[in-house]
């Protein structure tokens, strides 16, 4: 009888395990196709936003991403491109003064913080300091103290990373508007 | 199973294990056909990246007087490409890594490293699984 009663326990275990297992894998299974449906639906909105504000302004707009980090310089250029931006990437603070000084012009500025040779606050400084004031500089870091360090050397914003899609989308938005608005 | 539904209970477990967190599903959002190895690629190269700075890691703290600005140097990278792929076990355990820098703790160190080595390739391991399913979903053999 007790044997009798382990044994169906063990099976209404392994029944029970079989249950949750399904329900995790059906719901799995529905949160991919939830997401699949999701990421198709941001893709288009961004593709027209973006490109219909460019679009009329008859420029894509020219971004510098300023980053040592390979994994992040690559996620931020790819959304960069996704947004119809013409993105150029350096891999620190030297070589982003170097365009400047070289005479390239850009109306957005991604600097990370922390970078070998020069980093991204003296880079900005450095920047304003050449005369470059039109352009919009925004200051990105995982550390949280890098918001003080980027706004004494003149950069316009700072935003934490990870940098979110719909950030970007925005802070272009406002790039855009004002190059269509000085013609 | 096929290989799509192993795909979804892969990914679903790494998101339940608290493995991955939804900036992950970030760049899953950021693929499309015009980069359709999107997230094989980020992927790809933060494995890389991240075996990189975790054996400079162990040569830092291996040297009789640690520079533990260097190592806090390598710490912050790890920790800012974590954060940027999703990878939250790897990128939580990183930030108590950059508080024992601060405290200048070289024992505390070795053993965050070695925290930081366990769950960092926990979930590469899951990553290269993934990309095989991958593979096998979109028609192709499976790297051998």
């Amino acid at each position: 009888m007790a044997d009798s009663h382990a044994t169906d326990r063990s099976e209404y275990s392994s029944i029970a395990t079989r249950h949750i297992y399904t329900r995790v894998r059906t719901q799995a299974l529905k949160g991919a196709v939830e997401y699949q449906e999701r990421r198709i639906r941001v893709h288009h909105h961004l593709k027209s936003s973006i490109f219909m504000a460019s679009r009329n302004q008859g420029s894509a707009p020219r971004a510098l991403v300023v980053e040592d980090i390979k994994v992040d310089c690559v996620i931020l250029m790819h959304m960069l491109h996704k947004l119809n931006c013409e993105a150029t990437a350096v891999e620190n603070g030297k070589e982003a003064v170097d365009l400047f000084l070289e005479g390239k012009t850009f109306d957005i500025v991604f600097s990370d913080k922390d970078m070998p040779i020069m980093s991204g606050p003296e880079a900005v400084a450095k920047i304003r300091a050449m005369g470059a004031t039109e352009v919009k500089i925004v200051g990105v870091s995982a550390d949280f103290g890098g918001r003080e360090a980027f706004m004494q050397a003149g950069a316009d914003v700072f935003v934490s990373k990870p940098v979110k899609l719909e950030t970007l989308e925005s802070m272009l938005k406002v790039v855009i508007s004002k190059k269509n608005m000085s013609g | 199973m096929s290989a799509a539904n192993q795909l979804a209970a892969l990914i679903a477990n790494m998101f339940a294990t608290g493995l991955l967190d939804d900036q992950f599903q970030q760049l899953q959002m950021l693929q499309d056909p015009s980069a359709p190895n999107f997230v094989s690629e980020v992927v790809t190269l933060f494995c890389q990246d991240g075996e990189r700075i975790i054996g400079e890691l162990a040569k830092q703290l291996d040297k009789p007087s640690v520079d533990f600005d260097r190592v806090d140097a390598f710490v912050h990278q790890l920790k800012g490409s974590s954060a940027s792929v999703g990878a939250l076990k790897v990128k939580n355990t990183c930030i108590q890594f950059c508080e024992l820098c601060q405290q200048k703790s070289k024992d505390g160190c070795l053993k965050t490293l070695e925290t930081v080595r366990i769950n960092f390739y926990e979930l590469r391991g899951k990553f290269q699984t993934m990309l095989q399913l991958e593979r096998q979903v979109n028609g192709f053999p499976p790297n051998n």
